[in-house]
């Protein structure tokens, strides 16, 4: 099965060296082969063998994770190609688990010595009573939910820089005073296999492809920017959906907004949070302590409260790993576990937590497809995958008419939170006040501040427009792949940063 | 034979092969132990090995970049190709240099570096030390229970740089540090609030020294129980050492000559010009003295130097690379960064200089205001391109040049170009912290007259 996996990689390699065989020299080949010489294969064997030398002073669980990702982006500036980045990833990480202890190494050396090595450091540390394990690895095969048509690596780059092209110059010609575009064409394909002492053993494939579109706007001095992006868990077909023009028209035209608006009174405020990207302010304020990383070690503000209201009923929280094509969607977790739907919150009652191996034997509950690490640097913890309110009955013209004096903020930037007291910041890309239930002028430079119990109670109306915006999620396992989405939802009170 | 020697071998040979002339291979490794506790016991402990070689040369005047973390001789053979192929598409304008080299006495000596690492059972031993020392701590006495999710965290690593080019540039460097930190979580029953200090390079300092640096934490989470709110409006404000590293930090890319040459930092065209108040000296020093992780050289191999960026408010030069600098037609000041695609711009000890005042006679100064402890949220809430901010803080109210009651929840507005000629005074107090390749470093700063928004 490992040969497998290696045949995948090499198959990806082989179509590139044959597509494009003038760049490459055949004489390449032959070293090519030496690759994959039989020691140095990743052997089922290798596997069981490294799997029982982590066990070998008592732990009570190992796991490899094997990882090769291919890395590609190219970044353009001016309409120009700035920067081509061509990576490729290699590595494995081994961890061991005695109760709720967890002793992890990774390395790159994938040489029988080097796992080994590796192994071993894992038991010293984690126990001391020699154990002989008997490791017998069965191969398990998952549904990949996630077509992809066209596999981004094995697309000419040439055809990328177009791509990119078109977008950029559709935001440069969207006005005079747009003096600067920075856009990037980025796609991952990312191989997993993961084997562990329970004789599991199974792997994934997942690829990636995101088109992003900066825009400046400039005027007498002062600059102001707009950004839009595109992602799905597929290849170049995306933009058979998603034309570059649109995103690059859409950058420039928050930035020609931003541009001509004066700065966001502060204080508090009623704020209508537009769909999409919006969805951003249920991953901060609340998402991330649903997470059993914070939640088994109580250090979030929602351990413990698992069948009590903590919103308003009008909400309902959702996280979906299992939604075909979208960008945080994955068939296994980086565990080995299939990929769940959880309802975290039902009408406004806390149902389930984000869990995994570890943090689920803190908190007595089983691990529900929620483990997730960037790379084999990173050891596995709960995280999100495409979180989202589901939509609600307010029609979207009566949550903007309902507020006299107020925020609708139409485009949300990143944010962050303290998963302890709940607290959480995050910036808004493009905001208007809204005046006697219309919205009016453009403002710029505002924030949202507040604590997640406090906005889920606040949360008084939900629309029924529902869509989901993507990003890259960072915590202590790393950057990771998520989708946030909502639709239009008022919240009655929140303290707007500006000046 | 060092693994380095036979991949320079192999990177020479396939570039040859291919008829390249020019390249360059850049290859680092370090290797890293942390352990964290969590309650009574070792809540996780990893080790890591880890490489990455990054090749870029010069094909038909372009540059092209191919990177990895296999160290496999076939994968590096594949790096050639695959950087070369990368060449053929780039659209850079011809600046891309590989250094042409300088000669031994432009590189200054720096300190040797005799890290020894650590092995797992001293770092075991250590932590478990210092999780003992954590919960032992006096804030019992007060009433305020040690919670879920106080740590103690000890963590060393060590790496090696290796860069050789075409142009027979072989250089190398090496470096390796340790450190402890200690998280505080308190419970005073109705809220939780926390508190953390590190130390460095100290496996051999006496426990005072922790104890000390325990109780400093200890103190940091107490003081912020109880924090109210503030009224929006205008507010004197200082901001502590810490929050200003933060704004610097954010905005530190203005400086780059590669971003004023993209149309991305106002600063573009500035230099010579008065870009901040009288108070402000910005020094950029790759071999600050306190510093075990100096720099000799750049990402491109040059030789590293110190330079004032910023001299009694006057912009003085940007950091440029050799390719920026060659757009610019001025000398590199030795700032280039190695990224896996592209030569970019860095700093080593950047810093704001200290002044003559007393933290004292500045919150005199401030009279009433807030005195600014955190700012969190920089990624989303800071733009380095337009230099506005609108940051979620937490502090304390200045009352009559005294420091007051906690506050929290409110934010504070503006933008870093105008933050830079509106300091109207920094403190006498400069912390570099711990050592490390990059660190961003001010005294405390007053401004008056900034917009908070709050109740």
């Amino acid at each position: 099965m490992c040969k497998k996996f290696y045949s995948k990689i090499d198959g990806l390699i082989f179509k590139k060296l044959f597509s494009k065989s003038k760049s490459y020299d055949i004489m390449y080949l032959p070293e090519f082969y030496s690759y994959g010489k039989a020691d140095d294969m990743l052997t089922r064997a290798l596997l069981e063998e490294v799997i029982a030398r982590a066990m070998s002073t008592g732990a009570d669980f190992a796991e490899i994770f094997f990882e090769n990702t291919r890395y590609n982006m190219i970044d353009m500036i001016g309409g120009k190609v700035d920067s081509v980045t061509d990576n490729t990833i290699t590595g494995v990480g081994i961890r061991a688990l005695l109760g709720v202890k967890t002793v992890s190494a990774s390395t790159v050396d994938l040489s029988r010595d080097g796992l080994l090595r590796c192994a071993s450091q894992v038991a010293d540390v984690i126990g001391d009573k020699p154990t002989i394990c008997d490791i017998y690895l069965t191969e398990r095969i998952h549904t990949d939910v996630h077509a992809v048509k066209r596999v981004p690596d094995t697309v000419r780059k040439s055809e990328k820089i177009d791509l990119l092209k078109a977008g950029c110059l559709a935001a440069k010609e969207y006005h005079n005073d747009i003096s600067q575009v920075r856009a990037y064409f980025l796609d991952v394909d990312h191989n997993i296999m993961i084997a562990n002492s329970d004789g599991l053993l199974c792997e994934d494939r997942q690829i990636r492809t995101r088109m992003g579109i900066s825009a400046i706007a400039s005027r007498g001095g002062e600059n102001q920017d707009g950004m839009s992006s595109a992602g799905m868990r597929m290849g170049l077909e995306l933009f058979d959906n998603v034309s570059p023009e649109s995103i690059g028209k859409e950058a420039a035209r928050q930035a020609m907004v931003n541009l001509g608006a004066g700065y966001c009174p502060a204080g508090k405020m009623t704020v209508a949070i537009e769909n999409g990207f919006g969805g951003v302010i249920f991953h901060e304020a609340c998402g991330h302590s649903l997470e059993a990383t914070s939640v088994a070690k109580n250090t979030s503000q929602m351990a413990g409260k698992l069948g009590q209201k903590i919103a308003n009923e009008k909400v309902t929280a959702i996280d979906d790993g299992t939604i075909p094509n979208a960008w945080g969607s994955i068939n296994i977790d980086d565990e080995g576990n299939p990929s769940e739907r959880k309802v975290l919150i039902e009408n406004g009652v806390l149902k389930n937590y984000m869990i995994d191996k570890l943090n689920g034997r803190r908190m007595g509950m089983k691990e529900n497809g929620s483990s997730r690490r960037q790379s084999f640097r990173y050891y596995p913890t709960s995280r999100m995958t495409n979180t989202f309110f589901l939509e609600g009955n307010d029609k979207n013209e009566d949550i903007i008419s309902s507020i006299e004096y107020g925020l609708y903020a139409k485009k949300m930037g990143g944010g962050s939170v303290n998963p302890i007291s709940g607290a959480f910041n995050f910036a808004v890309g493009e905001a208007y006040i809204i005046r006697n239930g219309k919205i009016c002028e453009p403002v710029r430079g505002a924030s949202l501040i507040g604590t997640g119990s406090e906005i889920l109670q606040n949360i008084d109306m939900v629309g029924t427009n529902l869509e989901c915006g993507q990003g890259m999620c960072g915590s202590s396992s790393g950057s990771i792949p998520v989708n946030v989405g909502q639709p239009l939802i008022r919240v009655s009170e929140i303290t707007v940063g500006g000046r | 034979m060092e693994k380095f020697d036979i991949l320079k071998k192999i990177v020479k040979e396939c570039s040859e092969k291919r008829g390249i002339a020019e390249y360059e291979l850049y290859y680092s490794e370090s290797s890293g132990i942390s352990a964290d506790t969590f309650r009574d016991e070792i809540s996780s402990f990893s080790s890591s090995v880890n490489g990455s070689l990054l090749y870029r040369c010069i094909v038909d005047g372009k540059a092209g970049y191919a990177s990895t973390s296999s160290l496999d001789e076939s994968e590096t053979e594949l790096l050639v190709s695959r950087a070369a192929e990368n060449a053929a598409i780039s659209e850079d304008d011809g600046d891309v240099i590989i250094f042409g080299g300088a000669s031994p006495e432009d590189y200054r000596q720096i300190p040797k570096c005799d890290f020894t690492m650590p092995s797992a059972a001293v770092i075991r031993e250590r932590v478990m030390k210092n999780r003992e020392l954590l919960y032992s701590s006096d804030s019992q006495i007060a009433g305020d229970k040690i919670a879920d999710g106080s740590a103690a965290n000890v963590y060393a690593s060590q790496g090696r740089t290796f860069l050789f080019n075409s142009n027979g540039l072989d250089l190398s460097s090496s470096s390796g540090n340790c450190g402890e930190s200690f998280r505080v979580v308190l419970d005073n029953g109705e809220e939780k609030k926390t508190g953390g200090e590190r130390i460095y390079n100290s496996f051999d300092k006496p426990d005072d020294v922790r104890v000390e640096k325990i109780g400093k934490a200890v103190k940091e989470a107490r003081d912020k129980f109880g924090a109210g709110s503030v009224k929006t409006g205008k507010y004197n404000i200082i901001f502590k050492n810490e929050t200003m590293e933060e704004i610097l930090d954010t905005f530190c890319p203005v400086f780059y000559a590669e971003k004023a040459q993209k149309g991305l930092s106002l600063l573009k065209g500035k230099v010579g010009e008065k870009i901040a108040s009288d108070c402000i000296t910005v020094t950029d020093d790759p071999f600050a003295e306190d510093n075990t992780v100096q720099a000799a050289f750049d990402g491109e191999g040059v030789p590293t130097r110190c330079k004032n960026v910023i001299e009694k408010g006057v912009l003085k030069t940007l950091l440029y690379n050799l390719s920026s600098a060659k757009k610019d037609g001025v000398e590199t000041t030795g700032n280039a960064s190695r990224g896996e695609a592209s030569i970019g711009t860095r700093v080593y000890t950047f810093f704001i200089n200290k002044g003559d005042m007393t933290r004292d006679k500045l919150l005199e100064a401030a009279g009433s205001g807030i005195y600014v402890t955190g700012m969190k949220g920089f990624h989303a809430g800071a733009n380095p391109v337009t230099g506005d901010f609108s940051i979620e803080s937490e502090g304390f109210i200045i009352e009559d040049g005294k420091i007051g009651r906690p506050v929290k929840s409110f934010t504070v507005a503006g933008n870093f170009f105008e933050l830079l000629k509106q300091i109207a005074a920094v403190d006498d107090e400069l912390d570099f912290g711990g050592p490390g390749s990059m660190r961003i470093c001010s005294p405390d700063v007053l401004v008056y007259d900034m917009p908070v928004a709050g109740e």
